[in-house]
């Protein structure tokens, strides 16, 4: 699933750019067109009648431009929510990002989705013509099973009397309550993260609502004949989205479909259970050393989960800050942006701080060294690259030639290990991150954008040639992205020509060294 | 504008356009929720059914059981007697059941509901509903009755209740058979009244 997901991002990312596509927007899309429901839903209802609920809606259908445009604007605006908000499932789901602390973010999505098709299910029966006397009838023989009701409800579309306005009345107050309800929904899906997306691109955004507008001109959405009922439902026109279930209510008895129900609502919401590696091969969440930490917040600040907070030190404070990093292991998904803000490399997940990172890339560096050829071995250029995403050659070792230094997201990357790369006489650094609306942990490629070029704390030291380092955004299926961006540094690495190397580059050492300085 | 270029606007156009055009086709989907050219004979009513008070007398050594305050040494339950529907079409029994009444202690009005499926044209149908069981400790306090309780009897279901008449039903037709409070028997309605 995930390669498929991935080639569907690489089309998409040639077709309308990383920025703008809708596959990295999913969740945004979501909540744009719940505004969309929004105002034209207030809209719609001051001209239903909840005592002529069928003719009302099909005046309003006869209205070409101030009536039918709108109902077919809110009727594809919730179709596109339920395909939206399925998309952003199955990728964070793909993704792998649906267990520990993002646990209450999947569970609420999925109350989220079915507040949606509660909601519309309500919106349908509103019309009542032959699809919602279905959705009615059907949904009141699953009721009358459950012993909650005194009377089945099934009575109400027997058509012994009337239907009741107080049923149609209902019916709109739930479709109203409802929706009212997915706001608070969407704080608490979003709680758990800093600085949430949402709402997409503008351009997008307005490109999507205008692509909706056009087919609800276009396309105009139509109504089933009323419903009647002494005569068995005919053909009429259903909308797949909300209606999708019903050929299997028409084939099981009621129990068999709670059964269904409860059985797929059960497999969903353990999805966080049995979708999480075992203990042993989770990540560690980060850990802070207080002796390094400056206080400068900078961690705190960058955390895209906000699972770092400023305590007093614990302590003697002679000479230290007041302040020092205390990370929530229950709230930090170990992304490791935080080594990557931390100039005094003390905080970061075990073995993937900063002078972690410069231990390693250390005998990186040294075993291209050893290697016999023009420059002593030394790469003309050298390709970190995203394990999760990054044109998917993290795990090659090596790319058209350059050697690849794979890190498991491009915001965990700390600035000295570029730094230290140029120095040993590398020629240049080309970083491969996700494009960054797909950063599996939010907003490593944007820190890093910012550490690299826009002099963000813990940022790519002034003394290194800013030339010889290139940041490209690549999806996991676009090794093209990758190939064209190396193409491009090695030209520049020929205009520049061979880096100055130093003998003995040794970062961390000079870390040690400033810090007993400090 | 390189060919490439051109063709991938063009490409990236027709996702768009393709994209809306399914949603709006799955948006109406022709479905046809009952695909058969049968008809329906719908029996739905409720009705009150006698209630009935079933009492015993607790033991010493029940009572000595029980906490001080519930020592009821008599113990009375009420529920309402069951009917029994019986269905026949064109002469043969296509329903036989016990109708009970609803909740836990069957102490609410019963409730008939069932869908059956027939051919159109003529058929005969035959319906009779009627109370099992007696009510002998009902019977007992028949010289207690007060005004409340007289109107409550006023209403209940007969004892039996009969249908017996041929119905004309069209394709797709769907003739309900409920009960009438006010006349106090079963009728037969449809689209436009009686089939």
């Amino acid at each position: 699933m995930r390669r498929l997901l991935a080639r569907a991002d690489a089309l998409m990312n040639r077709l309308y750019g990383w920025r703008y596509n809708p596959l990295y927007h999913s969740g945004a899309i979501v909540v744009a067109l719940l505004i969309v429901l929004l105002i034209t839903g207030i809209y719609l209802l001051f001209f239903y009648r909840l005592g002529a609920p069928y003719a009302s809606v099909a005046a309003l259908t006869g209205q070409p431009w101030s009536g039918r445009w709108v109902r077919g604007l809110h009727r594809y605006a919730s179709d596109a929510a339920v395909i939206a908000a399925l998309v952003h499932a199955l990728r964070v789901y793909a993704h792998g990002r649906s267990w520990g602390p993002r646990t209450l973010a999947w569970v609420t999505g999925l109350i989220l989705l079915f507040v949606v098709f509660v909601s519309g299910w309500t919106g349908y029966v509103m019309v009542w013509d032959v699809q919602a006397q279905v959705l009615a009838t059907e949904g009141a023989r699953l009721f009358d099973v459950l012993p909650i009701f005194s009377e089945p409800i099934s009575r109400a579309f027997v058509g012994e009397r009337p239907i009741p306005s107080a049923f149609f009345f209902l019916n709109l107050f739930a479709h109203i309550a409802f929706p009212i309800g997915l706001g608070l929904l969407v704080w608490l899906h979003v709680s758990r993260v800093a600085r949430p997306g949402l709402l997409p691109p503008r351009p997008l955004m307005w490109g999507m609502i205008g692509l909706l507008c056009a087919l609800a001109v276009l396309w105009p959405v139509t109504m089933g004949p009323a419903a009647d009922l002494f005569r068995l439902p005919g053909r009429a026109p259903y909308d797949v989205f909300y209606s999708f279930w019903l050929p299997l209510a028409r084939a099981l008895p009621a129990g068999a479909m709670w059964g269904l129900f409860a059985v797929v609502t059960v497999v969903l919401v353990l999805v966080p259970r049995w979708a999480a590696p075992p203990r042993e091969r989770r990540p560690a969440p980060s850990v802070v050393d207080e002796n390094l930490c400056s206080g400068c917040e900078q961690c705190y600040l960058d955390c895209p989960y906000e699972a770092i907070a400023m305590i007093a030190r614990p302590g003697e404070t002679a000479g230290r800050s007041a302040l020092v990093a205390h990370v929530n292991p229950e709230a930090c998904v170990s992304c490791g942006i935080c080594a990557g803000s931390c100039a005094p490399m003390g905080v970061g997940p075990p073995g993937r701080t900063g002078r972690d990172q410069l231990t390693a890339v250390r005998s990186f560096v040294a075993q291209w060294r050893l290697r016999p050829g023009e420059g002593g071995g030394v790469p003309d250029a050298v390709i970190i690259a995203c394990d999760r995403g990054g044109g998917g050659i993290a795990r090659d070792g090596e790319f058209a030639g350059a050697p690849v230094w794979p890190i498991t997201c491009a915001g965990n990357l700390h600035t000295s290990v570029i730094e230290l790369m140029i120095r040993a006489g590398v020629g240049g650094v080309l970083v491969v991150s996700c494009p960054p609306r797909d950063c599996w942990n939010r907003e490593g490629p944007k820190w890093l954008e910012q550490r690299i070029y826009h002099d963000r704390e813990a940022e790519l030291h002034q003394r290194v040639d800013h030339r010889r380092v290139r940041l490209a955004h690549a999806a996991a299926a676009e090794r093209a992205v990758v190939a064209d961006a190396l193409q491009g540094l090695r030209e520049e690495i020929a205009r520049l020509g061979a880096a100055d190397r130093e003998a003995d580059a040794d970062l961390q050492r000079e870390c040690d060294t400033e810090e007993a300085v400090r | 504008m390189t060919g490439g270029r051109v063709i991938r606007f063009a490409l990236a156009a027709a996702v768009v356009v393709g994209t809306g055009a399914a949603l709006a086709a799955l948006s109406s989907a022709p479905y046809t929720a009952e695909p058969t050219d049968r008809a329906i004979v719908r029996l739905a009513w409720r009705a009150r059914g006698e209630r009935v008070r079933e009492c015993h007398r607790r033991s010493a050594e029940e009572l000595a059981r029980l906490p001080q305050h519930m020592r009821q040494e008599e113990v009375c339950e009420r529920r309402i007697l069951p009917y029994r529907l019986q269905v026949d079409l064109d002469g043969a029994r296509v329903v036989d059941e016990l109708v009970r009444a609803g909740g836990a202690r069957e102490d609410r009005p019963l409730f008939v509901f069932h869908d059956l499926s027939v051919m159109p044209g003529t058929h005969h149908l035959q319906i009779t509903f009627a109370r099992e069981g007696t009510a002998e400790e009902e019977q007992e306090e028949e010289g207690e009755v007060d005004a409340t309780e007289a109107g409550r009897r006023a209403r209940e279901t007969p004892e039996r209740l009969g249908l017996d008449t041929p119905v004309v039903f069209v394709p797709r037709q769907i003739v309900l058979v409920t009960y009438d409070d006010e006349g106090r028997r079963l009728l037969l309605a449809s689209s436009g009244g009686a089939p």
